[in-house]
């Protein structure tokens, strides 16, 4: 009968705390180590080519998610993307408001299987599907092989 | 007709913002026990397996599956959880059937989201860690950016995704298991604050507690112990890949290969005439349009054309969400599914009360999605 016996006083149900303490250390990988230690010392963006399929694809990796090849060649898809699609944030993860909106978008690039998603720093009514934007690098010393050495498109 | 595995039982506790009550196993066991009620069947005895669908950052455990069995009759049975979406469950169940390892299977799903202080953070902390991850800002975004590339792609706009809103949220009223059933205007919803243009506040689903227990059997077994089957006829489901820069963002890819399986299995060539009424994921209020056209529930791009003439709507050609959806009912996370697919179930047997669909139905579908930031769905076609 303990079902019928629940207590409708907010003050006598008991919590008890508890937190998730969880640290990781993330291993790039091989295509992650070379897109990052290009990025960060020679500015560039590398996407990872399918030898079968002629794809380019970016982020990069090492196998082919439509032909399961190996992905054995890079290439430099530039710093020039168009705009694919974006969404103008007002509040923050507390979902608190925002001083200034944060526009994010992905970002596609020419001859490319996907994109970045990326802050983009254009103002909010200025942003259009289809815009040309271009990576904006981080000065090199500031660069830490981290996808935030593109400080942001625009 | 394919007669394979039926529903049985049915069991749901009322899904609420908060359970300060119950603890997340009280939840379960009560589900469970209308559920085992409804079938008449014991469980210690005479159900021979059972599925939960779970996943740990959600509950709030390291290898939360070794939690469950004690609260559903399952201690020292056959018992395994999916970490995936309720349909997902159920497909697990069905192949349990249909291989003859087992007749009659229990699929529980839940949600205790009030359980979780900090959301938004562990929602961030399923984004990719290397790419994605460093951007920063609440993962909503990506449904913002999602609705956006939709929007433009399907001749939909936002004012249908605020019809949407208003059609599920007011459907709710008559489901006496919803926490978020209100009367609203689409004015209301375009006014509401934005918070991740094109979305705005009331485009999103609320979190709430709930468990959902389905209990399933083999035709033999359905045939002796229950007098009102709803059998299983199609099941599907699918994975986009992870990659989210890699996606189709206007179109719901994994959710055109899970119907495609299940209507496959079915035997459904035309789905707009051959299925009556559907429960389709509406976390954001525009992915129902978009399931609907992923779904086959229109032509192609006149998934809000449809919804303007009122085909979805209660009363409508092809009914969607009359439960209220996740936008009515409220969002149950994994368990989202499994509520999906018990409000087809309810409305075959014609036990679905005051939001029972006035016409007769002899077939339904009930699509999910697993949310942010998956591009994982089921489908389920369930006949009379």
């Amino acid at each position: 009968m303990t079902f019928l016996e629940r207590s409708r006083d907010p003050e006598a149900h008991k919590h008890w705390y508890g937190d998730m303490e969880a640290s990781y250390l993330y291993s790039t990988g091989i295509a992650g180590e070379k897109f990052f230690s290009t990025l960060r010392d020679k500015g560039n963006i590398m996407g990872a080519s399918c030898p079968k399929c002629k794809k380019v694809f970016l982020p990069p990796r090492m196998y082919c998610e439509i032909c399961f090849s190996e992905t054995k060649n890079w290439k430099d898809v530039g710093k020039e993307g168009k705009v694919e699609t974006y969404s103008v944030a007002h509040v923050d993860i507390e979902g608190n408001p925002l001083d200034e909106p944060i526009v994010y978008g992905l970002i596609r690039f020419p001859r490319t299987e996907g994109g970045l998603v990326h802050v983009i720093s254009v103002k909010p009514e200025k942003v259009k599907i289809g815009m040309k934007v271009k990576a904006k690098l981080k000065p090199k010393k500031e660069r830490k092989g981290s996808i935030l050495d593109i400080a942001s498109f625009g | 007709m394919k007669k394979n595995v039926a529903v049985v039982g049915i069991g749901n506790t009322a899904f609420r913002p908060k359970t300060d009550e119950y603890s997340w196993k009280e939840l379960m066991y009560e589900a469970a026990s209308r559920a085992y009620n409804d079938a008449g069947l014991n469980p210690r005895k005479e159900i021979d397996s059972f599925i939960t669908c779970a996943e740990d950052y959600w509950e709030g455990f390291s290898i939360y599956d070794e939690f469950v069995p004690d609260q559903i009759g399952a201690a020292l049975r056959s018992c395994c959880t999916v970490c995936g979406d309720g349909i997902q469950g159920l497909a697990l169940a069905y192949m349990q059937i249909m291989s003859g390892a087992v007749d009659t299977v229990a699929v529980e799903s839940h949600s205790k989201i009030s359980d979780l202080l900090t959301y938004s953070d562990v929602l961030a902390f399923a984004l990719d860690p290397i790419y994605n991850r460093p951007i920063g800002g609440h993962p909503h975004y990506l449904a913002g950016m999602e609705m956006r590339r939709f929007l433009r792609d399907s001749k939909c706009t936002e004012k249908d995704c605020a019809r949407v809103v208003v059609k599920n949220k007011t459907n709710a009223l008559k489901n006496p298991s919803s926490a978020y059933g209100t009367k609203l205007t689409t004015d209301d919803v375009k006014s509401s604050p934005e918070v991740f243009s094109p979305l705005r506040q009331l485009d999103v689903s609320n979190l709430v507690d709930g468990s959902i227990v389905m209990v399933l059997a083999s035709a033999k077994r359905a045939k002796e112990i229950c007098d009102n089957p709803v059998w299983i006829t199609g099941i599907g489901w699918s994975s986009d890949t992870p990659w989210i820069e890699n996606r189709d963002w206007g179109r719901a890819e994994y959710a055109e290969e899970a119907s495609k399986m299940a209507y496959k299995m079915a035997g459904i060539k035309n789905p707009s005439s051959d299925i009556d009424f559907a429960e389709m994921d509406d976390k954001f209020s525009y992915k129902e349009l978009q399931h609907i056209q992923a779904a086959k529930l229109c032509r192609k791009g006149e998934a809000g054309k449809r919804l303007r003439k009122g085909h979805y709507d209660f009363e409508g050609r092809l009914p969607v969400n009359v439960s209220g959806g996740s936008l009515g009912c409220g969002n149950l996370i994994e368990a989202s599914g499994l509520h999906r697919a018990m409000e087809v179930a309810l409305q075959l047997r014609g036990h679905a009360g005051r939001h029972q669909i006035k016409k007769v139905v002899k077939r339904g579908l009930a699509l999910s999605w697993r949310s942010l930031p998956t591009a994982t769905g089921g489908a389920v076609v369930m006949e009379v």
